[in-house]
């Protein structure tokens, strides 16, 4: 017999409005007339008129074909792919440790806290700190090398397109590194402590117990660093343009850099800025799908594969038996 | 059905994520009450009016520094009985213009009533895609033409402050920025055994290649010339004949062109030190912490009173370089930076604000804003000096600097300011600018041809601006 009971649904919906309406008029609004803006011929400062273009597509192509796009997308992958390996080692080196219950490590919080420093900063802070440091023909970079006998004369890093890429990449790996780390603790924190005793009894070693039992249960937490980091990683912009302004020679010129120098860099090209916006939307909508496709539970799919097997042989038999 | 649900949500959220950092692509503020011209520009005639409900007046600025002109001018005039609302937004990061921008496309009561611009972008707002929201100055009650005369304002602001559709002036500045080489006088009398700035001028100019010649006697001694190649490209800019853009398209002038060759030849012979402008090895060149001593600087009275004097090492003769340096005709005439005060069109209090911009640019009296400011006295005796827009005004001013041993620094500025051009420039010189710097050192660095850096230039000028390029 069902009762009726008390519907608090209402107070959910009401709790949820100030989101949804900010949503709606911050968020929703913008991607909307982003998307729409992008078939237009919107451009210049101050015009809200707009007219669709006749070939809808024009600033698509237009966008696709040129090199500076083109440059901008390879090089928001090399940065980060080559910040993001390094992240997600050591940031499963340090969980490793953090969790181990043999070694039961003394002064976690402080280390954990200094991990995650960098990224309080903020990345302007950053940005400037790095640019001094490697300044040329002084600065504190060159001073040291110089005086360790390591190069005789000061080199200028941020005229070279690799070590600028890199050091760049060093700024994002050091100040997401802690983060990472933070999100995969409490996802091993997560995990049925019952898995690890039975580990321990059945004689399993550290890196064994890392390898076997932590990794796989941590798969869903790595699903969503992995997505949300791709998604901060192709969305990069503070850094490399505070650093060197996405120089030398566009060599550190991110997706991000492209669409806002479109927009404000002098011609004020909106209709450009949004079809380059879109392009990378849709970039980082299929590379997320193909990452949900790879790290889908396979285990589950096949179960529920069996079950359905199971009902359909259990059915079969009933209607046999009948 | 749930599930189709669950993927609709996730890709708004994710869209979302994605793009919000667009949003500023889309100017929220749908209202055209800035862009069109509604009213016709009030007769010169006509008596201006203020309307007697507006009580606040909205000032935008890059930099304290206008608001506390008119913090001195509420103190002149004690009937000014308006709120004056400052909005300071600083340049760096492109900051400022964005939001000017949309404050002015805005309109209605928060709208800017007097705007400041610099002068890497102040075309825009005189000449380029916002000159419409100007008013002109005759339409604020200001006699201009008779003004100008009698305060005998440098050519080129006005050719700057001028707005080309209907030839009338919309902006002028305050501050005079035409250039002068600054040099070291000990370094003078050890290379060509005298300082004087006349004989000095003539053995750095005019034209480049006497200044090259120079460059040679200095290293003879061991000296570099300049710090770094940006300090040549500011005089190299102004001084060239044509500006980036000539009928919407691309032009190099062949003097910009020729600098990538004068960059390359001063980094080959070692005739600057390889520094960047603003940087801490700039900064180092000023009180010879260098790895060779820096002859000198190019750059208008700003460079020496409010950068040199805080990097020189000292705050007195015999300190540093402190009172080592002098100024003298550059071997071309430029001028560099500046601020120009606009007023907007659809204020609604004309003649205050007239009366402001009459106070801070064209008034050449011993009250007017000009003359405390070139003789230091805006807040108190014994402020920075600097050189004014308005040659009248630096007459009759004392321009003697400590800094530069006594040397009166108006002799220089004020034929300076005649010297200098302000017609070739482009609303887009701020980008253009950079993408054309950072090829020449990208080829003065050794990193690729000549060929290819003009051809990466011409790429990314056509690639980031509405500019037709060939």
């Amino acid at each position: 017999m069902r009762r009726k009971s008390v519907n608090y649904a209402k107070y959910g919906y009401l709790f949820s409005l100030p989101f949804v309406l900010a949503f709606l008029v911050f968020s929703l609004y913008p991607i909307i007339y982003t998307t729409v803006i992008g078939f237009t011929d919107l451009k210049g400062l101050g015009k809200t008129t707009f007219k669709f273009l006749s070939n809808p597509f024009q600033n698509y192509q237009a966008v696709l074909k040129t090199v500076s796009f083109q440059k901008a997308l390879v090089n928001t992958a090399i940065i980060w792919i080559i910040n993001f390996i390094p992240q997600l080692l050591l940031a499963l080196l340090l969980t490793a440790w953090f969790t181990n219950n043999r070694h039961k490590l003394r002064g976690q919080g402080i280390f954990k806290v200094m991990f995650y420093m960098p990224n309080i900063i903020t990345a302007a802070t950053v940005a400037l700190l790095f640019y001094a440091m490697f300044g040329y023909p002084k600065g504190p970079v060159n001073d040291l090398l110089m005086s360790l006998g390591i190069i005789d004369s000061p080199y200028y890093f941020l005229i070279h397109k690799w070590p600028t890429r890199g050091i760049i990449s060093f700024i994002q790996f050091w100040t997401w590194y802690g983060q990472t780390m933070i999100v995969f603790i409490s996802g091993v924190l997560g995990i049925n402590p019952e898995l690890f005793e039975a580990a321990d009894i059945d004689g399993a070693s550290g890196p064994q117990t890392f390898l076997y039992v932590t990794l796989p249960c941590l798969k869903t937490i790595m699903l969503f660093t992995l997505v949300t980091s791709m998604i901060g990683g192709l969305q990069m912009f503070d850094i490399p343009r505070l650093l060197n302004l996405g120089g030398p020679d566009q060599s550190t010129l991110t997706a991000s850099m492209f669409i806002y120098d479109q927009a404000f860099s002098g011609s004020y090209m909106y209709n450009r800025a949004s079809a380059a916006s879109m392009i990378l939307f849709a970039i980082i909508a299929v590379l997320s799908a193909i990452l949900f496709y790879i790290m889908r539970d396979k285990d589950a799919i096949r179960l529920a594969k069996e079950k359905k097997a199971r009902m359909k042989a259990w059915k079969a038999q009933r209607r046999a038996a009948r | 059905m749930k599930r189709v649900l669950a993927i609709l949500t996730t890709t708004i959220l994710v869209a979302a994520i994605v793009l919000t950092g667009c949003t500023p692509v889309a100017p929220s503020t749908g209202g055209s009450t800035g862009t069109a011209p509604t009213k016709a520009a009030t007769p010169a005639k006509a008596e201006v009016k203020d309307d007697p409900n507006v009580k606040v007046l909205n000032l935008w600025s890059f930099t304290e520094e206008v608001p506390k002109m008119l913090d001195k001018f509420k103190e002149l005039n004690k009937d000014f009985n308006f709120e004056i609302k400052t909005t300071i937004i600083a340049t760096t990061d492109g900051a400022y213009q964005p939001a000017l921008d949309q404050a002015l496309a805005a309109g209605g009561a928060d709208a800017p009533d007097i705007y400041c611009a610099e002068s890497a972008f102040v075309l825009k707002y005189t000449q380029g895609d916002a000159a419409d929201y100007a008013a002109p100055y005759e339409a604020l009650g200001i006699d201009v033409a008779n003004k100008l005369k009698e305060a005998d304002i440098a050519q080129y602001t006005i050719d700057i402050g001028t707005r080309p559709s209907d030839k009338k002036l919309v902006g002028l500045g305050y501050q005079a920025t035409g250039g002068a080489l600054i040099y070291r006088r000990s370094i003078a009398k050890d290379v060509w055994g005298t300082d004087d700035p006349d004989t000095i001028a003539s053995k750095v100019g005019p034209g480049w290649d006497k200044f090259f010649e120079a460059a040679k006697d200095l290293k003879a001694k061991g000296y570099g010339i300049v710090s770094g190649d940006g300090d040549l490209w500011h005089a190299v800019e102004g001084a060239s004949e044509k500006g980036w853009i000539v009928d919407g398209k691309l032009y190099i002038d062949p003097s910009r062109e020729a600098f990538l060759d004068q960059a390359k030849m001063l980094k080959d012979n070692g005739w600057h030190n390889d520094t960047q402008d603003w940087t801490d090895a700039w900064f180092a060149d000023m009180k010879d912490a260098g790895p060779q001593k820096i002859f000198g600087f190019f750059g208008p009275a700003w460079l020496i009173n409010y950068v040199l004097v805080d990097n020189v090492g000292g705050t007195k003769p015999g300190e540093g370089t402190f009172g080592d340096w002098a100024i003298c005709k550059p071997p071309v005439g430029f001028f560099w930076g500046g601020t120009w005060i606009i007023a907007n069109k659809d204020t609604k209090i004309p003649a205050t604000v007239g009366k402001i911009i009459e106070w801070i640019t064209l008034d050449s009296s011993e009250t007017g804003l000009q003359y405390f400011w070139a003789n230091g006295t805006l807040s108190g005796p014994g402020g920075t000096k600097d050189t004014v827009a308005s040659g009248t005004v630096m007459k009759k001013s004392d321009g003697s600097v400590a800094l530069l041993g006594g040397q009166n620094m108006f002799d220089v500025f004020i034929p300076a300011g005649a010297f200098a051009t302000g017609k070739n420039k482009t609303q887009y010189d701020e980008t253009i600018n950079l993408y054309w710097r950072n090829q020449v050192r990208e080829y003065t660095a050794g990193t690729k041809s000549r060929e290819q850096a003009i051809k990466d230039f011409k790429q990314q000028v056509a690639d980031n601006l509405d500019v037709i390029v060939e």
